[in-house]
């Protein structure tokens, strides 16, 4: 398949060589560079191939590589196949086919697909305690993708209710990075982020609460999204934290994030929560550069905690900016120190409630009662048998904080703490920065199993994400460079914020990063 | 405990004040040994929690009908129902407006503040029949708050309450704020469609989510009342409100409101000492009945629980009893007390209400006349007495359909106050009468207002009599007249008042023929007999002779002045 690339220079160079400074090339370097979003639109759209041929390649990819990695949860080959004959129809008759006419996507499973007469599978949330859930109802970001043409392929595997940073808490076993096997993607959208770093969809959903798109995005050498809180509706997204949570997308590019959110972004009546903005073209002006903007560069993202590669990558970065015109300044975020504390204080409390519907009264697992056992039993046993441990750490968490006598201590002075942070970041944006710089995550990935038996050392993997959340922000990450870890070259994200729905100006400082750097062509396919 | 950011002042939780001034719980009937006859006298204190199903077409957070709408009335059991009603993963809720206005109306009728600033909070506990396991409430800011109602002087008169009946009494509104009301469980096996088979044991529960989502005002009052009768004439009072608003159906039997009623005793010991009983907290009372009967048995055995256990009124000694209808007695409920911990905090799923001046006078301009205002109106405009008027706005339907009476008449032409006060006659006489023989509403017997008012438009050009009036009121209620013209069945019924001079001289004539005795009573100057010589002509006329133009007559053929 030959598609007509549109891509840099550099890019192309970073592809064909390694830079003098850049990593030895070991993955993906012997594989032509798999179309994105908008060359497979238009390949499908101008006939060059057809959906079907996209979604087979999708399916057979997923099929190939899903034993070793633990990406997918389930596949709908018949349901995609047949949504991708639809397309080819509708383009065979004349029809527009769609933004993202034939274009196979994946969803995370924590997002309702189905409907009473439409079966497609199961949404388990990576959850035993709806292991065999399907929804009679479809989410409003994939109804807008399928209304866009795009083609779902599959749900992604991911942490248990979106909690966790390392795939590894899923109730049907852990993801495995496709840079390196040994070795977590991210999460809590693990599956998600694998399937397009492992080339089998060139875009996926994800759901980012404090990171889950942003830090697997950057273990993954992919680009992730966490738009503003508002800007894509979360109903039919599983709750998990509902004033954190938001839905976004995985992609190879800037441009294709952009082409994305134009798509998912919009108000939905069914979210109260969901902004009602005027429509915007997230991709008219990304190759405007940045001359004359400011970066701001967070003395707290300088922490002794990064590795030197993620050290390395945001001086790379400043360096980028400024070669670009652009001007780079320090700034404060002082109460980022606080972050993680108010985010698990009001993530669990949010989640504490929002899981109290899984009961087993009125769908998902319910425990067999032995005699005698009443209905508090039923309650108790069914969620003990159906929620992994960091789940129920959670719940336990969030109903102690709000617990009476409890309240104040924790909650009302975790919500105090979230007005500080997003108090930093408003002053950072009225001093005059058009986006923050900062890495996604303190280190590459971590190998499987290093960092389960310590709670507060995975929550430390938020520490760069989670302040986005709480001060409602958009985030997006990019590939950011390479480090060597144990003799691996392992990919770290970089991370640009910007005040909130600014989401236009953040993709064309993103791609301009994107652009000069080029490490995002390098893919681990093989 | 929630961090208050801007609005009102926030208002004391009902019995907050009251718990908090109370000294703990001592036990000094029990080390004193009080028997009833060192009780004095027993003072009752009630505080009431209603809870009002509002009539929207649609659930409080979601699209789905509103089983408290009368289209949506006697569903099959689970099938107004949504991913949103179901707590379904990923369903979202979305706040009905029209249930804010409807409560913001309810809450201006009852004197509140409407809070400027509002939002949403999530009340946790577990039950099958809330299906998120947590409520979507309104904690820390209600909607409504600060008002106070004054108390109706009941249609009968007198009241019983311990004030003086005819002192204005007023009830304070401590807040009314909006809910979601839950499912339904049952124990027993359901009636198969038109009832049959049903109340059979099973072995397990079943759940019906139509009730569940609908919107709930909670109207909490200030512990006001010292009688039983007061409340329940308050609660009636409060229905009628509600109706007249739109803003419920209110058939209690169907649970469309409930009262919670707080009571306790203040008791007075001949040592002169007080004694506070615990407030007690009955539980879901759906009839006026249960409600009177239930604060009526509080204070007669609160005391007496006092002497026997001695516990009185403190920090954490709020109970809870249930009431039971048949025995007609309350009881204590099983159920843990110290185990509720709501954790309510701030919905993040809905966005804060704000509610500016223009919507709050919007929403205020389309509160209709109140009964009370009804009431003053149709004394003053119609004459008419207490008893009358407050007849009139006892009930919504039968009010407005008075009210259709009155303007149809009108637009006969006649005027305003005639129309009024003829068209209450023919609604509390002729209706009423009727309505309870079938028991029904006298909105309800199937005449319309617009032959009401033709009989009013006849009686007032005197071509019917009162009696042929009521007759042809008769007529009209029976099925399938209800297209009929008053005036024409009037006319082929022999109804109309006999003008024919010809007629009525023989009539006379024969009735003093006949009754020879009465007439020379009459001529011999005892004027009162000749009543009985004018109900033998209107006999005679079948009732359509004008009882004065007769008595005239027979005056004046017996030689005696009239007067």
């Amino acid at each position: 398949m030959i598609l007509a690339a549109a891509r840099s220079d550099k890019e192309r160079a970073a592809f064909v060589c390694s830079p003098a400074d850049g990593p030895q090339l070991r993955f993906g370097d012997m594989h032509p560079p798999l179309p994105t979003v908008t060359e497979l639109r238009d390949a499908i759209s101008h006939k060059r191939m057809s959906a079907v041929e996209a979604t087979r390649e999708a399916l057979d990819r997923a099929t190939a590589i899903n034993p070793r990695l633990n990406i997918f949860l389930e596949l709908f080959p018949d349901r995609a196949i047949e949504q991708a004959r639809a397309v080819d129809r509708a383009i065979a008759g004349g029809q527009p086919a769609g933004p993202l006419g034939g274009v196979p996507i994946a969803l995370k499973d924590n997002m309702c697909l189905g409907s009473p007469a439409l079966d497609y599978g199961k949404t388990t949330c990576g959850s035993k305690i709806l292991a065999e859930y399907r929804s009679p109802y479809t989410c409003t970001a994939a109804a807008r993708l399928m209304e866009a043409g795009a083609v779902i392929i599959g749900k992604c595997n991911m942490d248990e209710f979106a909690m966790g940073s390392s795939g590894e808490h899923s109730a049907f076993g852990p993801t495995r990075n496709p840079w390196d096997p040994e070795r977590v993607p991210g999460g809590s959208s693990s599956g998600s982020a694998a399937a397009v770093a492992a080339g089998i969809v060139p875009a996926s959903l994800g759901s980012d609460t404090g990171g889950s798109i942003r830090q697997p995005a950057g273990l993954c050498n992919i680009v992730g999204m966490k738009p503003t809180y508002g800007r894509v509706s979360r109903y039919g997204l599983v709750a998990f934290a509902s004033s954190l949570d938001q839905i976004g997308p995985f992609t190879r590019t800037v441009a294709d994030c952009a082409a994305m959110l134009n798509v998912l972004c919009g108000h939905d009546p069914h979210d109260s929560t969901s902004a009602q903005r005027p429509p915007e073209d997230f991709g008219a002006e990304l190759e405007r550069g940045v001359e004359g903007l400011t970066i701001g560069v967070p003395r707290q993202a300088k922490s002794e905690a990064n590795h030197p590669s993620v050290a390395g990558a945001v001086e790379r970065a400043v360096k980028v900016y400024e070669g670009l015109g652009a001007r780079a300044v320090e700034v404060d975020l002082p109460h980022t120190p606080h972050g993680i504390a108010a985010y698990y204080i009001i993530n669990p409390a949010e989640a504490s409630s929002n899981l109290a519907r899984f009961d087993g009264i009125r769908y998902g697992h319910r425990a067999k009662l032995a005699p005698r056992e009443d209905l508090e039993d039923l309650y108790s046993k069914s969620r003990a048998e159906g929620f992994g441990r960091e789940v129920q750490r959670r719940i336990m968490l969030g109903t102690h904080v709000l617990s009476s006598g409890y309240y104040d201590a924790y909650y009302t002075t975790a919500l105090k703490v979230r007005r500080k942070i997003k108090g930093d970041y408003d002053a950072a944006f009225e001093q005059g920065c058009h986006a923050l710089l900062m890495p996604s995550s303190p280190t590459p990935a971590f190998k499987i199993g290093e960092k389960m038996n310590d709670p507060l050392a995975m929550y430390l993997e938020d520490v760069y994400t989670v302040g986005v959340n709480l001060a409602g922000l958009p985030g997006i990450v990019i590939p950011g460079g390479f480090g060597t870890v144990d003799g691996r070259e392992l990919p770290v994200g970089m991370q640009l914020v910007g005040p909130a729905f600014d989401e236009s100006r953040l993709l064309r400082i993103a791609r301009m990063l994107e652009r000069e750097t080029g490490f995002g062509a390098r893919m681990a396919v093989g | 405990m929630i961090e208050q950011s801007r609005g009102p002042p926030l208002p004391a939780p009902p019995y907050h004040a009251r718990m908090a001034a109370a000294t703990p719980a001592r036990s000094p009937a029990a080390t004193h040994s009080y028997t009833e006859a060192d009780i004095a006298s027993v003072r009752l204190m009630v505080g009431l929690e209603v809870h009002v199903e509002l009539a929207t077409r649609t659930k409080m957070f979601s699209r789905s009908p509103n089983v408290a709408h009368k289209e949506f009335d006697g569903a099959e059991p689970n099938t107004l129902i949504d991913p949103v009603v179901l707590g379904l993963p990923g369903a979202l809720p979305v706040m009905n407006k029209a249930a804010v206005e409807m409560s913001m109306m309810v809450g201006m009728a009852l004197g509140c503040s409407i809070a400027p600033f509002t939002r949403w909070d999530r009340k946790s506990y577990y039950y099958p029949d809330l299906p998120k396991n947590y409520q979507i409430s309104q904690y820390q800011l209600p909607l409504c708050f600060d008002g106070s109602v004054e108390m109706p002087v009941p249609a009968g008169g007198g009241g019983g309450g311990a004030s003086a009946p005819d002192l204005p009494r007023r009830i304070g509104i401590i807040r009314a704020h909006l809910e979601e009301d839950a499912g339904k469980l049952l124990h027993e096996a359901p009636g198969v469609m038109g009832g049959g088979g049903g109340g059979r044991p099973i072995d397990f529960s079943l759940v019906d989510l139509n009730r569940a989502g609908t919107p709930l005002l909670e109207i909490v009052t200030q512990p006001d009342f010292s009688s039983a009768d007061d409340v329940v004439l308050f609660a009636q009072h409060l229905r009628n409100i509600c109706r007249f608003l739109g803003a419920t159906e209110g058939v209690m039997q169907k649970g469309h409101m409930r009262f919670e009623p707080n009571i306790n005793t203040i008791i007075t010991l001949s040592d002169g000492r007080l004694a506070k009983t615990p407030i007690i907290e009955i539980k879901n009372l759906n009839s006026f009945k249960a409600l009177r009967g239930a604060i009526e048995f509080e204070l007669a055995d609160q005391p007496r629980r006092w002497l026997a256990d001695g516990r009185e009124m403190g920090a954490g000694t709020k109970f809870t009893r249930g009431w039971d209808d048949q025995a007609m007695r309350t009881m204590i409920q099983r159920e843990k007390e110290d185990a509720h911990d709501y954790r309510y905090f701030p919905e993040p799923d809905l966005l804060p209400v704000t509610v500016d001046d223009t919507w709050r006078e919007e929403v205020r301009a389309r509160i209709p006349e109140l009964p009370s205002s009804r009431l003053a109106r149709y004394r003053h405009d119609f004459n008419l007495g207490h008893k009358e008027a407050a007849a009139l706005v006892d009930e919504r339907d039968v009010c407005f359909f008075y009210e259709r009476c009155v303007a149809e008449a009108q637009a006969l032409g006649v005027d305003y106050p005639r129309a009024g006060k003829q068209a209450a006659n023919m609604v509390l006489q002729s209706g009423a009468k009727r309505a309870n023989e079938r028991a029904v509403l006298a909105s309800e017997l199937g005449i319309t207002p617009a032959q009401i008012a033709a009989i009013i438009k006849l009686r007032e050009d005197d071509t019917l009599t009162s009696t042929s009036a009521d007759e042809l009121f008769g007529l009209l209620c029976e099925p399938g007249q209800s297209g009929i013209d008053a005036a024409q069945l009037a006319t082929t019924r022999g109804m109309m008042t006999v003008r024919d001079e010809g007629a009525l001289e023989k009539w006379v004539d024969q009735a003093i023929a006949e009754n020879a005795k009465v007439a020379d009573d009459v001529r011999s100057g005892k004027v009162a007999a000749a009543g009985r010589l004018v109900g033998v002509v209107m006999k005679l006329s079948g009732g359509t002779a004008d009882a004065k133009v007769v008595r005239e007559k027979v005056l004046a053929k017996l030689g005696q002045p009239i007067r």
